[in-house]
C-alpha cells in the first residue's frame, strides 16, 4: 500500500528471507509422485478450460530446477543490488516470475499453460528492463517480448488447432495419443505452430537473438531466466510432445537440424564476444540447442541424456552468471581483456568458476561429465547423421574453451582490473549460493546414484520403455576416455588460442547485417515505415476528407445488401398533402442551396432549409413533437454553426471551385442509397403493438395525453435520465477543447 | 461587442429573450398533455441564450443563467435522477413517477415527479447545450 515510503532498512526485512520461499516449497516437490498425477477443476466451462495440473518426474526435476536456483537467485539478489531503490520490485518480479514458473511446469490444460507461458515472458520482459533508465535495456526488453510474444502468439493458435483436432486434450493425455487424431494435418499443423513458439522461448534459430540482448537485465535474472529456468521452458514443451510425435517423420528431423544450427551458431558467435556475460549467454543458446538435439535423437538414452544435460547445464551455467555478476560487482567491468589474476582478491568466486567450469568443461567427477557420458552413449546407439556428431564434437570443444575462459583466464595469471576500483569478495550472498549450486553439481558428479532415480523418473516421461537396467549413470569413465581426451585437448587448444580466434571470427561481422537480428531490426524498421505511410495516406488532417471517406465505405459496404432489398410501391399521400409538398418543397430547394451556393453560410443556410423542411413533413404527417423538436435544433445549430464557421479560416479555393465530381458521385451514391434503404423500409409490413400500447396506457397510467412525452419522461424515464448524462458529459469533454479551437473573429 | 449594432436588433432581442424565455416555461408545463416537453423547452431556452449572447457579449448572457453552465447541468441531471427516488420509499422501482392531487380553488390540479423529471432534462440541456454554444462563441476571438 505505502511500499515506497518505507524506508529502505524496513523494506529490506522480507527480502532478506525471500529465498527461504523456494526452499520451503522443495520437500513439497520432492513428495511429487513420479507417475503423472492430475487434478481439475471447471474454469471457464463453455470453453472447456479447466484449471488442470498435472505433476510426474519430468514436471519434479523441472521443479526442483526451479526452486533450487531460485532460491539461490532470491538469497544473491540483495546482496549484488545492495541499497538499489527498487530492489523490492526486482525482489517482487522474481518472485512472481518463480510461481509462474511453477504454474507453467504443473500446468495440465493447454490454456493454462499458455496463460502461465504468457506470464514468464511479460516477468522477463519486466525484469530485461528492469533499468529502465537505460535506452538498452529498454530496447533488449521490447525485443524479448516482441519475439517471445510472437511465439506466445503462435502457441495459442497451435494450441486451437491441436484442441480442434482433439477436444480437451490435456497434456498429460499426449502420452496415450490416439493414432487417428496424430494422423490428422490439423493436429500436426498445430503441433508445428507450438514448436515454433516453443523455439523462441529456447532461443533456438533463427529466434536466437533476444537472449544475448537479454544481458541487459541485472545477472541475477539472467542466471536464473535466461539460463536455467524460463529458456527451458520452450524445450520442456517439446519433451512433453516428444512423445507423442516421435512416430512423425518430421518432427525428429526438424528438432535435430534446428538444434544443431542453433547449437553450432552459437557456439560460433561465443568468441567473438569480449563480455564474459555474453560470452555465458551465447553458450547458453548453444547448450538450449544441444538440449533439442538431444529431445530429436529417436531412442531412450537420448531422453536420459537430454534430462542429464538440463540438470547439469542448470548447475554450473547458473553459478557462472553469479561468477560474472561477482567480477562486474567488484571491478565494475566484465570485459575478460581488463581482468586476469583475480583469484588473489576474489579466492571464492575462484573457487565457484573452477568448480563450475570443471562441470561445463565435462571432466571427470563433475555433474557435467555425467551428462557428456550419457550424451555420448546416446548418440552411440542412435545412428545419427555425422553432421549432427561432428556438430556435437564442436561445440563441446568450444564449450571446454569457453569453460576455461571464464574458469581459468580471469582468475590465473598476473592480477590485473581496472585501476580505479579494489576488488573484493561482496559478502556471503555473493559467495555461498553460487557455491551450494556449483558443489551440488559436484556432489552428483561423484555420486551419480544420487541423482540417478530422479532423472530416470523424469526421462521415462519422454521415452516410457527406458528401465533402470540400460541406463545407468554409473561412470565407467574409463570406457569413452579418449573421444573425452580429445575434446579437452582440442578445447584447451581452441583456449589457447582464444584472442586470435576472435581475430579470425571478427571477420564475420557481414553475418551481422545479414542475420536474423538484422532482419529482426529491419522489421521493426520497416513496420515504423508502413505506419507512416499508412497514417500520412489515410489520415489527410482534413474533416472533409474523412467525411468523404467514411461515406465512400459506407456506400460500398452496403452496396450489395442493397441490391437485394425488395421495394414496395410508395406510399401513397393523403388529402394533407399540400403541406407535405410544401415542406419537401422547402427541403429540396435547400439541397440546392446547399450544393450551388459559393459561401459558408449560403450552405449553412440550405442544410437549415433542409432541416425546415423536413420539420414541416413532421407537422403534416402528425409528428407535432417532432416537428418542433427539429424546428428549434435546427434553428440553435444554424446560428450557432453561422457564427463559428463565419470566423474558422477559410481554406482557400474550398466549395469556390466547380463541383468536384468525385465527391459529387459519392454524395450521389449515398443518397440513392439512403433513400433505397428508406422506400424499402417504409414497404414492410408496420408492427403497431407498442404504438398500441403506448397509446393504451398513456392516459390510465402516466395520466398524460401527449404519449410522446410521457414515454420520454414516464415509460422510458432511465433511457432519458441516461441521453442527458451523454449530453452533459459531452458539454463537459468539449469544455476545455474550445479554448483550443483554431478561430479567429474576421474583420468586421 | 460590436459597436455598430443596429439599435433594432438590440432592443428587439432584449424583448425577445423573455419572450422566448416565457415560452420555454409553457412549452415544459404543457409537455404532458400536448406537443412540448423538457427537451424542446430546453432548446427555446438555448436559443434565447445564443441570440442574448450575439448581442450582448458571451459574459453577459452567462450572467443570465441561474447557475453556471456546467453547474445548471449538473444541477438538472441530480433533479431528473432525484424524481425517482420517492418510488424506492413506497417500494416501487426507480423512476416510477407519483402523482397527486392538489386542490386550487375549484380545481384539481394534478402534481406529480413527472414535473421533475421534465424540468431535470430541460435544466441539464440548457445548461450543457447552452454552455456549448457560449464556450464556442466566446473562444471566437
Amino acid at each position: 500500500m505505502v511500499h515506497t515510503a518505507l524506508p529502505v532498512a524496513s523494506q529490506a526485512a522480507w527480502l532478506r528471507w525471500a529465498w527461504l520461499l523456494p526452499l520451503a516449497l522443495l520437500p513439497a516437490v520432492a513428495a511429487l509422485p513420479a507417475d503423472p498425477a492430475s487434478w481439475s477443476v471447471s474454469w471457464v466451462a463453455p470453453l472447456g478450460i479447466h484449471l488442470g495440473f498435472a505433476a510426474d518426474g519430468l514436471a519434479r526435476l523441472f521443479l526442483l530446477l526451479v526452486c533450487v536456483v531460485g532460491a539461490a537467485v532470491l538469497a544473491y539478489t540483495p546482496g549484488y543490488l545492495h541499497g538499489h531503490v527498487r530492489l523490492g520490485q526486482l525482489m517482487g518480479l522474481l518472485i512472481a516470475f518463480t510461481l509462474a514458473m511453477i504454474g507453467a511446469i504443473l500446468a495440465d490444460d493447454l490454456l493454462l499453460l499458455l496463460l502461465f507461458w504468457e506470464a514468464t515472458s511479460v516477468l522477463s520482459f519486466l525484469l530485461v528492463g528492469f533499468e529502465r533508465d537505460s535506452p538498452d535495456s529498454r530496447d533488449s526488453a521490447r525485443q524479448a517480448l516482441l519475439v517471445t510474444g510472437a511465439g506466445g502468439l503462435a502457441l495459442l493458435a497451435g494450441f486451437v488447432l491441436i484442441l480442434l483436432a482433439a477436444p480437451g486434450l490435456r497434456l498429460s493425455d499426449l502420452a496415450q495419443l490416439d493414432p487417428a487424431v496424430l494422423a490428422q494435418p490439423r493436429f500436426q499443423a498445430g503441433v508445428a505452430l507450438v514448436l515454433a513458439g516453443a523455439m523462441t522461448k529456447s532461443a533456438q534459430f533463427p529466434f536466437h537473438f533476444w537472449l544475448p540482448g537479454a544481458m541487459a537485465a541485472p545477472t541475477p535474472v539472467s542466471a536464473y531466466l535466461h539460463s536455467a529456468t524460463m529458456v527451458n521452458l520452450g524445450v520442456y514443451v517439446m519433451a512433453r510432445f516428444d512423445e507423442a510425435m516421435g512416430a512423425v517423420a518430421w518432427w525428429e528431423g526438424t528438432l535435430l537440424s534446428i538444434g544443431t544450427l542453433t547449437a553450432l551458431w552459437g557456439a560460433m558467435q561465443a568468441p567473438r564476444e569480449r563480455d564474459l556475460k555474453r560470452i555465458l549467454a551465447w553458450s547458453t543458446v548453444s547448450a538450449l540447442g544441444m538440449l533439442t538435439v538431444l529431445i530429436g535423437l529417436p531412442n531412450e538414452l537420448g531422453a536420459l541424456a537430454f534430462v542429464a544435460f538440463l540438470l547439469a547445464h542448470a548447475l554450473y551455467k547458473a553459478p557462472l552468471f553469479f561468477v560474472a555478476g561477482n567480477i562486474d560487482h567488484a571491478t565494475g567491468t566484465r570485459l575478460i581483456d581488463r581482468l586476469s589474476g583475480m583469484r588473489h582478491a576474489m579466492p571464492v568466486t575462484a573457487l565457484v568458476a573452477l568448480l563450475a567450469g570443471l562441470s561445463m568443461a565435462g571432466l571427470p567427477t563433475t555433474v557435467g561429465f555425467v551428462a557428456k557420458d550419457s550424451m555420448k552413449a546416446a548418440k552411440e546407439v542412435s545412428d545419427v547423421l555425422w553432421v549432427v556428431e561432428g556438430a556435437s564434437l564442436l561445440v563441446s570443444t568450444v564449450g571446454v574453451a569457453i569453460a576455461s575462459v571464464a574458469a581459468l583466464r580471469i582468475f590465473f595469471g598476473a592480477p590485473a582490473h581496472p585501476a580505479d576500483c579494489a576488488p573484493h569478495e561482496g559478502g556471503w550472498r555473493l559467495t555461498l549460493p553460487p557455491l551450494v549450486l556449483a558443489g551440488i553439481g559436484i556432489t552428483l558428479g561423484m555420486f551419480p546414484a544420487l541423482a540417478e532415480p530422479l532423472l530416470i523418473d523424469a526421462a521415462r516421461l519422454i521415452s516410457p520403455t527406458l528401465t533402470r537396467a540400460d541406463a545407468s549413470l554409473a561412470t565407467e569413465w574409463l570406457l569413452r576416455i579418449e573421444s573425452f581426451a580429445i575434446v579437452w585437448a582440442v578445447g584447451a587448444f581452441v583456449y589457447a588460442g582464444w584472442n586470435r580466434l576472435y581475430r579470425i571470427l571478427e571477420r564475420l561481422r557481414f553475418l551481422d547485417r545479414a542475420g536474423p537480428a538484422a532482419a529482426y531490426g529491419a522489421a521493426l524498421r520497416g513496420l515504423k515505415h508502413v505506419a507512416g505511410v499508412l497514417a500520412r495516406a489515410l489520415q489527410a488532417r482534413r474533416l472533409s476528407r474523412y467525411l468523404v471517406a467514411t461515406v465512400a465505405a459506407t456506400v460500398l459496404l452496403c452496396m450489395p445488401w442493397a441490391f437485394g432489398l425488395d421495394f414496395a410501391p410508395p406510399v401513397a399521400i393523403g388529402v394533407d398533402a399540400a403541406g407535405v409538398l410544401v415542406g419537401c418543397a422547402t427541403a429540396i430547394l435547400g439541397a440546392a442551396l446547399a450544393v450551388r451556393a459559393r459561401d459558408t453560410l449560403g450552405r449553412l443556410l440550405g442544410a437549415g432549409a433542409v432541416g425546415v423542411g423536413s420539420a414541416i413533413v413532421f407537422l403534416f404527417r402528425g409528428a407535432p413533437d417532432l416537428a418542433l423538436t427539429q424546428l428549434a435544433v435546427e434553428t440553435v445549430f444554424v446560428v450557432v454553426a453561422a457564427v463559428a464557421l463565419r470566423c474558422y479560416r477559410q481554406r482557400q479555393g474550398a466549395g469556390a471551385g466547380p463541383v468536384d465530381a468525385w465527391r459529387a458521385g459519392v454524395a450521389l451514391a449515398f443518397g440513392l442509397l439512403l433513400g433505397a434503404v428508406l422506400l424499402a423500409l417504409s414497404g414492410r409490413p408496420f408492427d403497431a403493438a407498442m404504438a398500441d400500447y403506448f397509446l393504451a396506457q398513456s392516459v390510465p397510467h402516466a395520466h398524460g395525453r401527449n404519449v410522446v412525452n410521457v414515454i420520454i419522461v414516464d415509460f422510458r424515464a432511465l433511457d432519458t435520465l441516461g441521453e442527458i448524462a451523454v449530453v452533459m458529459l459531452a458539454a463537459l469533454a468539449m469544455w476545455p477543447l474550445a479554448r483550443r479551437l483554431p478561430l479567429k473573429r474576421p474583420r468586421q | 461587442m460590436n459597436a455598430e449594432r443596429p439599435v433594432v436588433v438590440d432592443t428587439t432581442v432584449s424583448v425577445l429573450y423573455w419572450l422566448m424565455l416565457g415560452a420555454a416555461v409553457w412549452l415544459l408545463l404543457r409537455g404532458h398533455n400536448a406537443p412540448g416537453g423538457g427537451f424542446v423547452a430546453a432548446l427555446v431556452a438555448v436559443a434565447a441564450t445564443v441570440a442574448h449572447a450575439l448581442v450582448a457579449g458571451t459574459a453577459a448572457a452567462r450572467a443570465r443563467l441561474p447557475l453556471g453552465p456546467l453547474s445548471l447541468s449538473a444541477l438538472g441531471l441530480a433533479l431528473a435522477a432525484g424524481s425517482g427516488l420517492p418510488a424506492l420509499v413506497s417500494g416501487q422501482p426507480f423512476l416510477t413517477h407519483w402523482w397527486g392531487e392538489l386542490a386550487v380553488g375549484a380545481a384539481a390540479l394534478k402534481m406529480s415527479t413527472v414535473m421533475l423529471f421534465d424540468l431535470g432534462v430541460a435544466l441539464c440541456v440548457w445548461g450543457a447545450l447552452g454552455g456549448f454554444c457560449l464556450r464556442l462563441l466566446g473562444s471566437l476571438r
